[in-house]
């Protein structure tokens, strides 16, 4: 046999088949903002970060996880393979690749950028979150900072000087922000003094830039309570002063301990304990929640492909660990004269293998879809286009952000399972990727939260404007699977499941308008999820679709697209029929846990 | 100083190359296809060559329409402009530095620098058939000079180094016994190992810039070269499997094997 493969991350072949054969993400291109973009700049970059995850990222990431960041005489200090890795990210373009060009970008569609920031997040987790976080920052500023703040933070965000992060959740203020406590109050050169604390600041310090900018929520003194009485402002480490730069009375008052995502510092940090902590406003006073969302909806698919990249990963660790384990032997041939099998021969393993597969391309396939919609929303040149996939983007958020963090842990459970006892030693890398994997269904907004964002406000949002725009969306993808001779048990399958959701989307919506608001939200949770089935069969539809279209070309890889077949016959199988299930639960509102008082536990 | 490179486009090896059934060649459909590793090495030597004296690098590269993907790869890395020498059909290593010889009559470089060989046929050739055609010194093999002191160094500053008068090139070489140094007056050729430093990968700015860097095409006719191969390709196959090994009960049967058998002791 020949040496094992080194971990591909994701599969090219499968990148390439989504790209341009499910999504036709060359259509985009015909947008006048991404017209100077093509199948073949995009077949370069995509190149150019593959190589780089593979051989720069990938091979920091155990001695990342094993050699978390030390905090010391006030200051953090991360893996020193981070500052090359660091300025790698930044050369590639990747930090300003969806920006205008005159911020620095190319107007490189986020479809694209979104499968060649998966390639780095399944290299390296940690090393990606600098570069996510400040991508998101700077994007805040972009768009809400006046021009001083913008020259001053902005522009040194996007060159890659600085890193930004996004300073919210305060000890007794984390899924609750209307309670966040943090104080800013006027001051004399128009700069604002800030007071407070803030924790799980990821990126909060390192030692690899010279200064780090934090998106700080904060109460105006005298401003009302509740969310309207936040305010958003920019709060370097060090400030500008002159031609220098001085400490900012920010300090760094504790390091957490994390199970995963260990070469990303996440931190407690204190603003102001010396009352000389300055801050600037970005947007309008009171405006604050509303200026982080931005950032917030954007971090909330960048959580899904991590998800997706984090299983991506494990996925492939574990089949090629299947294909190359010799254990046991086929049930009928017990010889034990004859070599061992490898692992993969064995029916059950390939049950592990292919529920993988399913989550993982499944997922991948999503995100790619709710990235083509923010695609149109930001850049497609009518107004109706723009507000129909503005819509749809953010009823496919919550599902987009959820499913990869709660049905990628599962699919590294089983990537760890595979490798039997060795993959409960930390010899083998699937432990960490789980470890990683599970702050994904925690971090920026909660799988509670984002079951109420769900069924409270997105799928009722504009008087079903926004489900009836998915609906569209279904029935194409039925219609070209019907064409392209897919099995039309999933057509009719997807089709029931579509209507089932929409009729208990109106009868929970009715329920609410009743008042009995409680009864309305109980199964947020399974209604999420019954969303998140429904979204995932109607994409496996989608490359079901391709994949017989393929085959119809007589395009070369039979193999690749049995593979996609089989994997959506798993899915139309295994996971649809619980569609019915779920919407039981939410409309009968079962109410074992709604009834349970906490003494019963 | 101007620098010509070389980028050829071979089949990618993590794609899976198998045998046409007849062995007139290997199955093309579903390959992919990539910039030769060691002329990548030679594109970057030439652009660290040139942001250190100043100048241009120009590629050049052979084949169909399709090995314009190769030449955007190195104007994307940051190659100044390119050629390209639109010939279908099959080509040897002296049709190739025939082609080579002509482009440099042309262009008239300081300095050529290529892979010592192309990863598809290994046959390391053609730079040294370049040079005597040129009538132009050679070093071949250029390796990293070792004496550079950090990582960070090595991966900015170029191996081969100019000497003080301009007029020559020096050029740390791996040869079989360890590394030689040679110096060689200009115009030359060089021939680039694989540790010669390591390629930049293209940036988004840059893949972006190379679409509108010219790529001049010319023909082997343009040229005046009669490309016609001298030698044939007569059967391609795959190198035998190997055999099974066997499990020998005890020392004595492995020494009588080895003896009888094998034949090596």
């Amino acid at each position: 046999m020949s040496a094992p493969r080194p971990n591909p991350l994701l599969s090219d072949r499968d990148v390439d088949f989504q790209l341009h054969e499910v999504q036709a993400v060359s259509r985009l291109f015909s947008l006048p903002d991404f017209a100077d973009h093509s199948r073949d700049t995009v077949s370069l970059l995509l190149e150019s970060t593959r190589r780089f995850a593979r051989a720069e990222l990938y091979p920091t990431y155990r001695a990342m996880d094993e050699a978390p960041p030390v905090f010391e005489h006030g200051r953090v200090r991360v893996h020193p393979a981070l500052r090359a890795l660091y300025a790698g990210m930044v050369d590639l373009g990747l930090l300003t690749a969806t920006r205008p060009p005159e911020v620095g970008g190319q107007h490189l569609p986020l479809t694209v950028h979104a499968v060649a920031s998966a390639y780095l997040m399944a290299g390296n987790l940690s090393a990606y979150g600098y570069l996510g976080l400040t991508l998101g920052a700077a994007h805040l500023l972009e768009v809400f900072g006046s021009p001083w703040v913008r020259d001053t933070f902005m522009t040194r965000l996007y060159r890659g000087e600085w890193t930004g992060t996004m300073a919210l959740t305060e000890p007794q203020a984390g899924s609750s922000l209307a309670d966040v406590k943090t104080r800013a109050t006027p001051a004399p050169d128009g700069s604002w003094r800030i007071q407070g604390s803030k924790i799980f600041i990821s990126g909060g310090d390192q030692d690899f830039t010279e200064n780090v900018v934090h998106l700080t929520l904060a109460r105006i003194e005298g401003a009302e309570g509740g969310t309207r009485g936040i305010s958003l402002f920019a709060v370097p480490s060090r400030r500008p002063e002159g031609d220098a730069l001085v400490p900012n009375d920010v300090s760094v008052a504790g390091v957490i301990h994390k199970i995963g995502w260990r070469g990303l510092p996440s931190l407690v940090l204190n603003y102001g304990e010396a009352g000389d902590c300055r801050g600037w406003l970005v947007g309008q006073p009171g405006r604050g929640l509303a200026c982080m969302f931005q950032m917030m909806n954007e971090a909330r698919i960048m959580v899904g492909l991590n998800g997706v990249a984090t299983a991506s990963v494990a996925y492939h660790e574990a089949l090629a660990y299947a294909r190359e384990r010799p254990q046991g032997r086929p049930a009928w041939a017990k010889d034990a004269s004859r070599p061992q099998s490898p692992i993969i021969e064995h029916a059950d393993v390939r049950r592990m293998l292919l529920r993988q597969k399913a989550i993982v391309e499944g997922g991948l396939s999503l995100l790619l879809s709710a990235s083509y919609q923010a695609d149109l929303a930001g850049h497609a040149p009518d107004a109706a286009t723009r507000e129909r996939a503005s819509r749809l983007l953010d009823l496919l958020t919550p599902i987009a952000k959820t499913f990869p963090a709660e049905k990628g842990f599962e699919s590294n459970a089983l990537a760890l399972q595979i490798h039997g006892g060795y993959g409960y030693s930390s010899e083998y890398s699937p432990e960490s990727w789980l470890r990683d994997q599970k702050l994904n269904s925690i971090h920026e907004g909660t799988t509670g939260i984002q079951g109420l964002d769900l069924l409270g406000r997105k799928v009722i949002a504009g008087e079903g404007a926004a489900l009836r725009a998915f609906q569209e969306e279904v029935d194409a993808t039925v219609e070209r699977a019907r064409a392209a001779g897919v099995e039309a048990a999933w057509c009719d399958a997807l089709r029931g499941a579509l209507d089932e959701a929409a009729t208990l989307t109106m009868e929970l919506a009715a329920r609410g308008l009743a008042g009995e608001v409680e009864a309305m939200l109980r199964h947020s949770a399974d209604f999420l999820e019954l969303f998140s089935v429904l979204a995932v069969a109607w994409r496996w539809l989608d490359q079901a679709a391709a994949a017989r279209e393929g085959l119809k070309r007589g395009a070369d890889g039979q193999d690749f697209y049995e593979g996609k077949l089989a994997a959506a016959q798993y899915w139309f199988a295994v996971e649809v029929p619980r569609v019915a299930l779920l919407a039981k639960l939410c409309r009968t509102a079962e109410d074992s846990y709604a009834r349970m008082r906490p003494e019963w536990f | 100083m101007k620098i010509l490179v070389t980028a050829k486009r071979v089949e990618d090896p993590e794609s899976k190359i198998k045998v046409k059934p007849d062995g007139s060649g290997i199955v093309q459909e579903g390959l992919k296809y990539k910039i030769n590793p060691f002329d990548e090495i030679g594109v970057e030597e030439g652009l660290r060559l040139a942001a250190k004296h100043g100048g241009e690098v120009v590629v050049v590269s052979i084949g169909t329409k399709d090995v314009q993907e190769q030449l955007r790869h190195a104007l994307a890395m940051g190659a100044t402009r390119a050629v390209w020498v639109n010939h279908a059909g099959a080509l040897d290593q002296l049709g190739i530095a025939a082609l080579l010889q002509k482009v440099v009559e042309k262009e008239k470089p300081d300095l050529v620098v290529l892979g010592k060989q192309s990863i598809d046929d290994d046959q390391n050739q053609v730079g040294q058939y370049l040079a005597e055609f040129l009538g132009w010194g050679q070093a071949t093999f250029a390796s990293k000079v070792e004496s550079l002191e950090s990582e960070a160094e090595k991966n900015k500053v170029p191996a081969v180094a100019l000497t003080a008068d301009g007029k020559a090139v020096r050029v740390v070489r791996e040869v079989d016994n360890g590394l030689a140094t040679l110096e060689v007056q200009l115009p030359a050729v060089v021939t680039t190992d694989l540790r010669l430093n390591q390629p930049r990968y293209a940036s988004l700015p840059g893949i972006m810039k190379a679409k509108s860097k010219p790529i001049e095409e010319l023909t082997p006719e343009k040229l005046g070269v009669d490309v016609t191969p001298r030698i044939q390709v007569l059967k391609m196959s795959a190198p035998p499997a190997r055999k099974a090994g066997i499990k020998v009960p005890d020392v004595a049967t492995l020494v009588e094997k080895l003896h009888n058998e094998a034949k090596v002791v």
